[in-house]
């Protein structure tokens, strides 16, 4: 019998690597992308795992407003790193140094 | 064991497989494909949780459109596939803080026994898209019409942030201009040379 604390205790793996993956890939930023894109997968699950147990709709709707907002953010993150392999040819991260913060 | 737990098991280690692979490739080709397959059982997964609208949306969307656009931006960029140096520390580091991130929300899961809080009441008389477009588009109006100016907000941002300059434009550039000498610029000619 599968009951909620499988599920949570899948999400909370899942979530744990991806913020091991974000402490291994730290030169590329593409990677570093879709560890951010796993992380928002994962509490996705969360919010549907507690959704469908207390028998509450409201948790699916949260899911999808994070399901658009989340596609917004990729879009204008690699547009932003299309611009900057434009203008420098790489898109290392310490690289990254012309705000000069 | 039935067929709900046999399911759950071969979805949840194929997508725990995947991340860690994910994390650890070095071809960022590889890691597009790898999150692709990880979406894809993400959905079954989630359409096990009886969230059929979402499960659909997340293939359509999410391997659809923002998973193809991953693979196009890594396939334009071109980027030269390269060991890290250095990386022994950092692994330990992130192996490190992920067991304890781990083990903290494991003992949160585990004394907090989730597991026969509620019971379940699948038996409704609505479709799970019905109820869905029921809560959007009477109590979460205001939230749906926020998230449709983000998605604009998102589509002109993108646009400008790689929109190039016409060569035609009469705009000003003003590092050109401080760039610009007086050799380039001024040519001092001699009166019986013309």
């Amino acid at each position: 019998m599968i009951t909620m604390s499988h599920y949570l205790t899948f999400s909370a793996l899942l979530f744990c690597i991806s913020i091991a993956g974000i402490f291994i890939n730290r030169k590329n930023i593409l990677l570093l992308l879709m560890s951010i894109e796993l992380m928002l997968l994962s509490v996705n699950t969360n919010f549907i795992v507690f959704s469908h147990y207390s028998n509450d709709i409201t948790g699916q709707v949260f899911v999808f407003f994070i399901l658009a907002v989340a596609a917004a953010e990729s879009a204008i993150g690699l547009a932003i790193i299309v611009s900057l392999f434009r203008k420098r040819n790489s898109i290392e991260i310490n690289l990254i140094n012309k705000l000069k913060g | 064991m039935d067929i709900i737990t046999i399911l759950f098991y071969l979805v949840t280690s194929v997508i725990i497989l995947s991340a860690i692979s994910l994390i650890i490739v070095n071809n960022t080709v590889h890691a597009a494909l790898l999150l692709v397959l990880i979406f894809f059982n993400s959905a079954i997964l989630w359409l096990m949780l009886k969230a059929e609208f979402l499960s659909i949306v997340l293939v359509l969307v999410y391997v659809g459109a923002v998973l193809v656009l991953f693979l196009f931006v890594v396939m334009l960029l071109d980027i030269p596939v390269r060991k890290n140096s250095n990386q022994k520390l950092y692994l330990l580091f992130s192996v490190v803080t992920s067991l304890v991130m781990f083990a903290e929300l494991y003992m949160v899961i585990f004394y907090h026994n989730f597991t026969n809080e509620v019971n379940i009441i699948t038996s409704s008389e609505l479709n799970n898209t019905y109820q869905i477009g029921l809560m959007l588009f009477t109590d979460y109006i205001f939230s749906f019409e926020v998230t449709a100016f983000i998605l604009l907000v998102a589509i002109i941002a993108a646009i400008a942030i790689n929109m190039t300059e016409k060569q035609r434009s009469l705009r000003q550039d003003p590092g050109k201009q401080i760039l610009e000498s007086k050799k380039s610029r001024l040519r001092i000619i001699k009166g019986n040379k013309l």
